[in-house]
């Protein structure tokens, strides 16, 4: 199967060349195949929210390679940038990041109305990925009137709603309570597994990296072990994860 | 300590404070130009003939009083923004509120009396070129005016340091109530107010109606009088208010309910920001649009009565230049104006009597306009022509008519008409006068007024009477009444100008730190930067361009005031003029906002620009 992501040897430095330089990320090479749901797990420092900026060009490396769908992203400049986000990476963050002065209709519409799609378009778009994560009730709604958990819902919707080669997640579930939590990740579960969406999350919390299907853990800016789930259930692959963390901490 | 924390607090934020600090400056120095005027009671009545312009100027100051205090209030509101964040930090780590309250007036009051200062003097700077230019380049005269003011210099003083100590209070007591968790997280506001569209539209037509009833007691000023201007300065500011508060937001919420309009590019984010910003605005924006519609009007006013002098000065005289004895070196000068007509009358003096020869008055009869009362009590120009024949008639009557032609050693000397024969007979000096129409009175303007003086000069320096007869002369005595109301007119619109455009750019200023987080969600998600600008520009354009537009209504409105009263009998003439002035200065200000913000809310070129192998 194609790589959606490809990561090669890619480092990043932080501190000019004359003061006290610290190594973030230490070579970083792994792939992601179109398709997956993968988990990138470390604790704080780690290295992994440094990683995630890079692939989702926030961020650019001091060296190596990412390429998102075959591009090389980290020589993109200005408008392609631009481009290239709203094209081709969704993102969900912790906090949500909605525009609180749009309702959740015009937050999902945003990517495709900054793509130039027609308004005629756009509509039928909006309600199809609405009725995919079941918030066709509060689209009309500002993001302060609604909750938490459907918050994210709308993140997510936005995030999908431009059809975008893979979509990343921060923390998603860090402001969630675990009802939401849970839901949210089953959605994403289901939009993995039917629609083939693909999904990179990262974060530090073992209940919800047991929703993916291989996780990476990363301390110290290297990554360490791969888990795969394989056949295991969820819980089981929790559990092992739980395993995993214990001695990949000490 | 509190010293050092408050001084790394300006210096941290450098750039902020500059803006603040310049804003800030440029209020105390405009506030110090007018008070140079208006703590000068001698020149106001030395140029002005209005006996109420004290107490105009008066009224003047203390609504521009008014315009600083809300100016501070915003600007200062401004630096808490810039501040919060840090103080909440220091209550955090245990800072005492009294403390804190110190140091944010320790803070305000550095910055406002550092502004003061430098306000004012460059308030003198500004003084002295703007008179200065105005004296040049409008051909005014001003008396009795020094830049330099003690009192003006003192009363902008006290003033501004009970403002900033207002505001210092206010910041600080507003802070220290406020609960430290709020003052972390006080960037996420809540946007939605529910409406009743009944009571909404209510509002609307309300708005619009009391417009209309404002502007037409402006147009019926003659019979309701002082009511008039009392129903319209009441109707107006509740309509502007309604306006802003439920028309302009009615039409916001029709772009948004355009749902291709909508779903173009960043329309959504831009009508999602602007509807907020209008609830936020109303008052601060129907201010703008009355203020803008004072200080347009006393420019257009101001204006206005300069450009009436000339056609004043016409009604009262048909010849522009009156020349005694013309030398060939004068002639000359005159010839070269290319007058469109020359009349020349010769006369004789003989001690006792002036002889005009009527046969010169036949070849070129002598006009005059005589200001003639009509039925109804008003007055129109009635032109009247002076033929030799006509005056032989009665060739003793025409002393009064004739007087501005003769040689002013011979002043009180009578004047008698006479034929060719008689005049021949009769002893004594001989004299010419030579009458001249130039083609454009405007244009020789300059060389007819050296004309005048070297005729003046010729006569040892005393004119025979005020010569009526002589545009001129009347131009000039017009244009020195005039000059003073024209000064206070420019002195005033640019005045209030600069200072509800600061109001304005510090009230969007102070609200960019917090939608700062909202441009760079946007830039995460992939906008354009250019489609970020586009967007700035945009919301700020309309912030600018709504009051402004209320204000150029009002204006157009106001103006008949002047016009059925007849101050100015033709307000809308050349209105090009004072608008264009206006508009620039407040295109100006929309371009600086749109920069500050830009500056603020785009922080760096975004983390695309992080250098690779560093």
């Amino acid at each position: 199967m194609a790589n959606v992501v490809e990561v090669k040897k890619v480092r990043k430095v932080y501190g000019k060349a004359n003061e006290k330089q610290t190594m973030a990320l230490k070579d970083v090479s792994f792939n992601v195949q179109a398709g997956e749901f993968i988990g990138i797990m470390g604790a704080s420092g780690s290295g992994k929210s440094t990683l995630l900026n890079i692939l989702s060009t926030l961020d650019k490396p001091t060296a190596g390679d990412v390429r998102i769908n075959g591009q090389d992203v980290t020589g993109l400049k200005g408008n392609q940038l631009a481009d290239f986000r709203s094209h081709e990476v969704g993102f969900i963050f912790q906090d949500f990041n909605l525009l609180e002065n749009l309702t959740s209709r015009e937050n999902i519409a945003l990517p495709l109305s900054l793509q130039g799609v027609s308004a005629k378009k756009i509509a039928p778009q909006v309600q199809s990925i609405a009725e995919k994560l079941s918030i066709t009730e509060i689209l009309d709604q500002y993001p302060t009137e609604i909750s938490g958990g459907q918050k994210q819902r709308v993140a997510a919707a936005r995030a999908l709603v431009a059809q975008p080669a893979i979509l990343f997640g921060d923390e998603p579930t860090g402001a969630l309570d675990s009802h939401s939590a849970r839901e949210l990740l089953d959605t994403m579960t289901s939009l993995n597994q039917n629609d083939g969406v693909s999904i990179l999350l990262v974060t530090h919390d073992p209940f919800s990296a047991s929703y993916c299907q291989r996780i990476l853990f990363i301390k110290d800016g290297v990554i360490g072990q791969e888990l795969k789930r394989k056949d295991q259930d969820r819980t089981a692959f929790y559990h092992q994860i739980l395993d995993e963390l214990g001695t990949f901490e000490d | 300590m509190l010293w050092k924390l408050a001084l790394g607090g300006i210096k941290s934020r450098l750039k902020d404070y500059v803006v603040l600090f310049s804003g800030l400056t440029i209020s105390a120095a405009i506030f110090y130009m007018f008070q140079s005027l208006a703590s000068n009671p001698e020149f106001l009545k030395a140029n002005s003939t209005l006996g109420m312009i004290v107490f105009i100027f008066y009224f003047g100051s203390v609504l521009l009083g008014i315009i600083t205090l809300v100016y501070i209030l915003y600007a200062n509101s401004f630096l808490l923004t810039m501040r919060q964040h840090a103080y909440a930090m220091f209550m955090m780590l245990g800072a005492k509120s009294r403390k804190i309250a110190q140091l944010i007036f320790i803070e305000t009051v550095a910055v406002g009396l550092i502004a003061t200062v430098v306000g004012s003097a460059i308030g003198v700077g500004l003084t002295q070129i703007i008179s200065q230019v105005l004296v040049k380049q409008m051909d005014i005269s001003i008396t009795k005016f020094s830049p330099w003011s003690t009192n003006a210099a003192i009363v902008t003083g006290v003033f501004f340091l009970v403002l900033f100590a207002i505001a210092a209070l206010y910041n600080a007591g507003k802070l220290v109530k406020t609960p430290v968790l709020n003052l972390l997280n006080q960037d996420k506001t809540p946007t939605r107010f529910k409406r009743n569209p009944v009571l909404w539209g209510i509002e609307v037509v309300a708005g619009l109606g009391l417009l209309a009833i404002g502007y037409l007691s402006m147009a019926n000023l003659n019979t309701l009088q002082l009511l008039g201007i009392g129903i319209a300065l009441v109707t107006i500011v509740l309509g502007s208010y309604f306006v802003f508060d439920a028309f302009f937001l009615m039409i916001i919420q029709l772009l948004r309910r355009n749902t291709k309009f909508r779903l173009t590019g960043l329309h959504s984010f831009t009508l999602g920001q602007l509807s907020f910003r209008i609830r936020d605005f109303t008052r601060l924006l129907s201010m703008v649009s009355i203020v803008f519609a004072l200080a347009l009007g006393a420019i257009t006013v101001g204006l206005g009565f300069h450009d009436q002098i000339q056609s004043m000065a016409a009604q009262v005289s048909p010849y522009d230049l009156v020349l005694h004895d013309p030398t060939s070196k004068t002639a000359s000068q005159a010839d070269a104006l290319k007058p469109t007509s020359v009349s020349t009358y010769r006369y004789k003096v003989d001690g006792k009597t002036i002889y005009f020869l009527a046969d010169d008055f036949n070849k070129a009869p002598y006009k005059m306009f005589n200001p003639k009362q009509n039925a109804d009590g008003s007055f129109s120009v009635q032109k009247q022509t002076y033929t030799g024949t006509e005056m032989l008639k009665k060739p003793d009557s025409y002393t009064g008519t004739l007087r501005g032609l003769a040689v002013a050693s011979a002043d009180a000397a009578p004047i008698k008409v006479v034929d060719a024969a008689t005049y021949a007979k009769t002893a004594g000096q001989a004299h010419t006068v030579s009458l001249y129409v130039t083609k454009d009175f405007m244009a020789s303007k300059d060389k007819l007024k050296a004309l005048v003086a070297a005729d003046a000069a010729r006569q040892g320096g005393k004119v025979a009477t005020m010569d009526m007869n002589q545009k001129y002369s009347v131009y000039a005595l017009y244009n020195s009444m005039m000059s003073g109301f024209e000064f206070m007119g420019l002195f005033l619109g640019i005045a209030f100008l600069a200072m509800l455009a600061s109001c304005l750019m510090f009230k969007i200023l102070s609200s960019a730190a917090s939608d700062a987080l909202r441009y760079q969600m946007l830039e995460k998600i992939g906008t354009r930067r250019s489609l970020l600008k586009r967007s700035i520009r945009q919301e700020i354009g309309v912030l600018f361009l709504l009051p402004g537009v209320l204000g150029i209504i009002h204006v157009l409105f106001g103006l008949q005031m002047f016009k059925v009263t007849d101050l100015l009998p033709q307000p809308y003439h050349n209105i090009w003029l004072p608008f264009l002035i206006f508009l620039v200065l407040y295109v100006l200000y929309y371009f600086l906002t749109v920069q500050l913000y830009s500056g603020i809310v785009l922080q760096g070129r975004g983390a695309e620009d992080f250098q690779r192998g560093e």
